[in-house]
């Protein structure tokens, strides 16, 4: 084997120190031979031209807070992106709108704080990026929409799992907001993409690498959820590559660099926490409200269990000793954020919420609206706490039963469904006896249903209840990971959801780029699948000549 | 009962810009916000408020505030969250005040208020603004009304129609204080948070009047407020140095530690 003396550098056996590297927020482990913490794309290219030659499996991570186990290695090469978190320039199209180039390391809270403050680090921009800097530091204040709740977590990984969070009620998933990749394939070759300039022909995608390797790319035949979906490769007639690669759980190639298309902050956000007293009163009010309001960006759900449980850890302190208490008789709670250019705007959509709350027999006194800082900060805390909160339980669950970990559902349904999927969840967790806390996103008919064992056989009767409604929400049109991405954990659920012939044909695409199968070894995929699906006639070729190319 | 409590108009952010000449703080109305400190006073006021109309007696909270136009939209915000009425004193006169011509200000707004709801049994301010910092408007609006004062309040025990029962910060502890009405109190943050306004409390209030009153409507001598009528002369305002420094302690830990024992004798 005959490593560069560059990647011998950058290649480290994988020694205790880097224990760590080895797991994620999904709280799986895995296991590596070697790590590389590249700062460019350059050294990217660098570490993948000397795994090649050995096949080596690579697993990519950014920060690790995916909860669907994509950054855990199955073996093989880790390769760490957290340290190529500079921002790169900046342009401004003829529109006005602003594009801001980064490194997959940037972390999202970082991106948010820079934006927030007009103070972008831009050292060792061209002029061009310079100048565009100072019309953004004249321009109305920008942001970056997508809104996972975890701000720790890194573009390139939201990139990789087409990250949503609870704005994207609003804005839609990150793949909306992304206008270019820069994209490291498993042979060290690159492949720059620009929405807009590479767009297939009905399912048929032809790609140029920039060393000269042509993709000839099947794209897979299914019709995807009409609903939010991060469950397997993206495929549309005549969709555009770089919607190819986002939420592509890094099994394409490495995410180096990522064009962020920035948008005007909204003057005014209002949010209201509307506290209900049973959950069809949660229902009626989010398809009231999806109709009714002309600003909304958020409209989240948390139910009894989950307010119980905050109660619970509110009362025993220390942390959340200083959140607001719920109102004495709430049993669900109801969220809305309204992001308008005006207070008339946003009063007028109030007004909307006061009545549908009284429409469906609940009360427009029981809320809180938050119009200044310390009120958003305090419902934002509510929000985050309610998750928090919910892991202390299971960590005391778990002093008793190690074994015993949270089982977090991430489906989501279109929206006439939203009755029924619920209706599910309620009838089958009764059936099986389990407990269970719900929150999340039901403005996208996307509840985070998470189980909280009690001992081992509550997990596996929690394994087997998601499994059939991985099935049922299928049947009912519905997408089985929304916005964690597939990783490995769900991957069996992407069979639930598309047939094996679906994930035949995602594995095709993946043969094209990744002809050894290195990349995100046991994301989308497990092995056998990646080990029978014959190579695409065609597939084998391009990868020969690329490598001669390369 | 009658609850008078004192709002005042602060800057969003922590960047306070001082005016060269007079030495005042610049107030653009920018992105101003009610001082936190203020903000408690109004929670402890509308919880002893609810619990008087609770045990049968009619109780009313104002909020008064002396500012520019735009501290409107404040004094609206407080009656969201459930102050029964708000009255805004404003005027050019108004400007340039120091501690002692606010608090005459503010007594005329007080006394505008008690023709409506009666004399004032409490009134409650926060115990300093977050701008200004001087913790003085409380005790001499108890001065100039002649009413006793608690400063620093952390609770409020118990209060019927003669007498307030608080516990306090004071000098080496705390404090149970027994104080006759009318009474002045002046609340630590701590002691509260402002509850969020309801649906309904907003709507209500965005219809609700907001009286604004000029010196002249309140009957001010011109001579007791504003600039004219503030005694304090601001001679010079500055960023003041940095006195303290950060000393590296570097070598073996076992010269670390010794140099750590000198300094710690150099010092004490």
């Amino acid at each position: 084997m005959a490593r560069g003396a560059v990647a011998e550098g950058l290649i480290r056996p994988f020694e205790a120190e880097y224990e760590d590297y080895v797991r994620d927020e999904s709280r799986s482990r895995g296991h590596a031979e070697s790590i590389s913490f590249p700062t460019s794309e350059e050294e990217v290219r660098e570490v993948l031209r000397a795994l090649a030659p050995e096949a080596a499996p690579v697993t990519v991570q950014g920060a690790r807070t995916g909860l669907a186990a994509g950054a855990v290695p199955a073996g093989g090469h880790v390769m760490n992106l957290s340290r190529m978190n500079r921002y790169l320039g900046l342009r401004q199209d003829e529109e006005g709108r602003f594009y801001l180039r980064v490194q997959p390391g940037v972390v999202l809270l970082d991106l948010r704080r820079h934006l927030a403050a007009r103070d972008i680090p831009a050292n060792g921009w061209d002029d061009a990026s310079l100048r565009a800097l100072e019309a953004l530091s004249a321009a109305p204040l920008q942001m970056f929409p997508t809104d996972p709740t975890e701000t720790s977590a890194c573009l390139g990984g939201m990139a990789a799992c087409n990250a949503s969070g609870a704005r994207s009620f609003r804005y839609g998933p990150m793949r909306g907001h992304v206008s270019a990749l820069r994209l490291v394939l498993a042979d060290g070759d690159v492949l720059a993409l620009r929405r807009g300039e590479a767009r297939a022909r009905g399912r048929a995608l032809a790609l140029t690498t920039e060393g000269g390797r042509a993709l000839a790319i099947d794209l897979p035949t299914y019709e995807m959820p009409v609903c939010k979906n991060a469950s397997g490769y993206y495929a549309a007639d005549d969709m555009d590559a770089l919607d190819l690669i986002i939420g592509s759980d890094g099994t394409l190639g490495i995410i180096t660099e990522i064009e962020l298309a920035l948008m005007p902050a909204p003057a005014v956000t209002w949010a209201v926490s509307c506290f209900l007293t049973d959950e069809r009163q949660v229902l009626d009010a989010t398809c009231l409200l999806r109709r009714s309001l002309a600003h909304a960006s958020a409209l989240e759900y948390f139910d009894e269990a989950a307010l119980r449980i905050l109660r619970a850890q509110r009362a025993a302190g220390a942390a959340f000793a200083s959140l607001v208490e719920p109102p004495a008789g709430a049993r669900a709670c109801l969220y809305v954020e309204l992001a308008c250019d005006t207070e008339d705007e946003a009063m007028a959509d109030l007004a909307r919420v006061g009545a549908a709350l009284e429409e469906v027999g609940a009360s427009e006194r029981a809320t809180w609206v938050a119009r200044t800082d310390v009120d958003r900060e305090a419902l934002t805390f509510f929000r985050h706490a309610v998750p928090e909160s919910v892991n202390m339980l299971i960590d005391e669950r778990r002093r008793t039963d190690p074994s015993v970990t949270k089982l977090g559902s991430d489906m989501a349904v279109p929206d006439e469904r939203l009755h029924d999927v619920v209706a599910l969840y309620r009838t089958t967790l009764a059936e099986a006896g389990l407990e269970a806390a719900a929150w999340g996103h039901i403005g996208n008919n996307h509840l985070h249903v998470n189980v909280l064992p009690r001992d081992a056989s509550d997990y596996a009767a929690g394994k087997r209840l998601f499994a059939r409604w991985a099935r049922e929400v299928a049947a009912m049109g519905g997408a089985v990971s929304a916005e964690h991405g597939v990783g490995k954990l769900k991957r069996d659920f992407l069979q639930e959801m598309y047939g094996r012939r679906a994930l035949v044909e995602m594995a095709r695409v993946k043969q094209v780029f990744d002809p050894q199968g290195q990349l995100g070894r046991g994301n989308l995929f497990d092995e056998a699948l990646l080990a029978d699906v014959p190579a695409a006639p065609g597939a084998r070729a391009g990868a020969a000549a690329g490598k001669g190319g390369a | 009962m009658h609850i008078v409590v004192c709002v005042k108009a602060v800057p969003g952010s922590t960047e306070v810009k001082m005016d060269p000449k007079t030495h005042t703080i610049v107030r653009d109305g920018g992105a101003a916000v009610v001082n936190p400190f203020d903000a408690t006073a109004l929670e402890l006021a509308l919880r002893l408020r609810d619990a008087r109309v609770a045990a049968g007696e009619p109780s009313r909270v104002s909020a008064l505030s002396m500012g520019i136009p735009a501290t409107e939209a404040l004094l609206r915000d407080c009656m969201a969250r459930g102050a029964d009425e708000a009255l805004l004193l404003s005027d050019r006169a108004f400007a340039g005040a120091d501690t002692l011509a606010t608090t005459y200000a503010l007594t005329c707004g007080i006394a505008r208020l008690a023709k409506g709801a009666g004399e004032p049994a409490l009134v409650l301010c926060g115990k300093m603004a977050v701008d200004g910092d001087t913790a003085q408007i409380g005790p001499e609006l108890a001065g100039a009304l002649g009413a006793a004062c608690a400063t620093d309040v952390r609770e409020i025990l118990a209060c019927d129609a003669h007498a307030v029962l608080v516990r306090a910060a004071v000098d080496g502890g705390m404090a149970e204080l027994e104080l006759p009405l009318p009474a002045v109190l002046t609340v630590a943050k701590e002691a509260a948070q402002l509850r969020m306004p309801s649906i309904a409390g907003v709507r209500a209030a965005a219809a609700a009047p907001v009286p604004v009153a000029t010196a002249q409507a309140v009957g001010a001598d011109t001579a007791r407020i504003g600039l004219a009528g503030s005694p304090t002369q601001v001679v010079r305002s500055f960023v003041p140095e940095q006195r303290s420094r950060a000393v590296p302690v570097v070598g073996t830990p076992a010269e670390q530690a010794a140099r750590l024992v000198q300094i710690i004798a150099e010092v004490s």
